[in-house]
């Protein structure tokens, strides 16, 4: 429970100096802030997606049902953060660019993102049978899981868009306050702390769920 | 008070009450584990 603790001191800390101590940049003025939440929204996607990834395969491997409430939780998670992404980045594309939506190579790329995942949830929510469910599942999340770093690092590279430059230039540097880089990267562990906690506890409701389920069967 | 201000409140306060919800899942999956 510790660790808990130390996760709600830490986002509550940084949310703070993210306000009162960190500068803001001039070109965004006020909107800097929703950097700190933006990016790591968007990081937690794909980390969660490569998450499910990596249990996805781990399943078609070892056939081991624990695997598949990994995936399918990360995955949940994945969309549910990257639909934190989206929201965030419209907001913020609002106030700089002066439309929600702009068909930036970024914005398509998240969209795509977004319905491929969800394509994944409504594979699963319609095959009953568990074990073809995990499979199937699974097989389609490790196929999926290719167009990631390609829509995700790749496409907004080529051409030209709105967003600024990666976090980490072309020169290999991250061009940031070293300010606001403290704060960003306190976040972006913060975020990734909240990721794991919420990850372990929905993988804990899949066995519960799996034991009700199979307690049902028995009576 | 300035507009920031409102704003981080709202952030704190939200983070807050997601903690908090989470806490309370976190003990109730422990209890139906024990059952």
């Amino acid at each position: 429970m510790i660790w808990r603790g130390l996760l709600l001191v830490w986002i509550a800390g940084w949310i703070a100096a993210a306000f009162l101590w960190a500068p803001l940049v001039p070109v965004l003025g006020e909107t800097t802030r929703v950097l700190y939440f933006h990016i790591p929204a968007a990081w937690v996607t794909v980390l969660a997606l490569a998450w499910s990834m990596l249990h996805s395969a781990l399943y078609l491997a070892k056939r081991d049902l624990r695997h598949d409430d990994h995936a399918a939780a990360a995955a949940e998670l994945g969309l549910l953060f990257c639909v934190v992404a989206t929201a965030s980045g419209s907001l913020w594309a609002k106030a700089m660019w002066g439309s929600y939506w702009n068909w930036d190579p970024r914005e398509t790329s998240i969209f795509f993102l977004l319905l491929i995942y969800a394509a994944y949830l409504a594979l699963r929510s319609s095959i009953d049978q568990e074990e073809r469910r995990a499979r199937l599942a699974a097989v389609y999340s490790v196929v999926a899981f290719v167009a990631v770093p390609f829509l995700i690092f790749v496409v907004p590279r080529i051409y030209f868009t709105l967003h600024p430059d990666p976090l980490i230039n072309p020169r290999g540097r991250v061009d940031m306050d070293p300010r606001i880089r403290v704060v960003f990267f306190a976040l972006l562990a913060g975020f990734t702390g909240l990721f794991y906690w919420v990850l372990g506890l929905r993988v804990r409701v899949a066995r519960l769920e799996r034991r009700l389920q199979s307690d049902l069967e028995a009576t | 008070m300035s507009g920031g201000n409102v704003v981080m409140g709202v952030a704190l306060l939200t983070w807050g009450l997601l903690f908090y919800y989470l806490v309370r899942i976190e003990r109730r999956v422990k209890e139906l584990e024990k059952r």
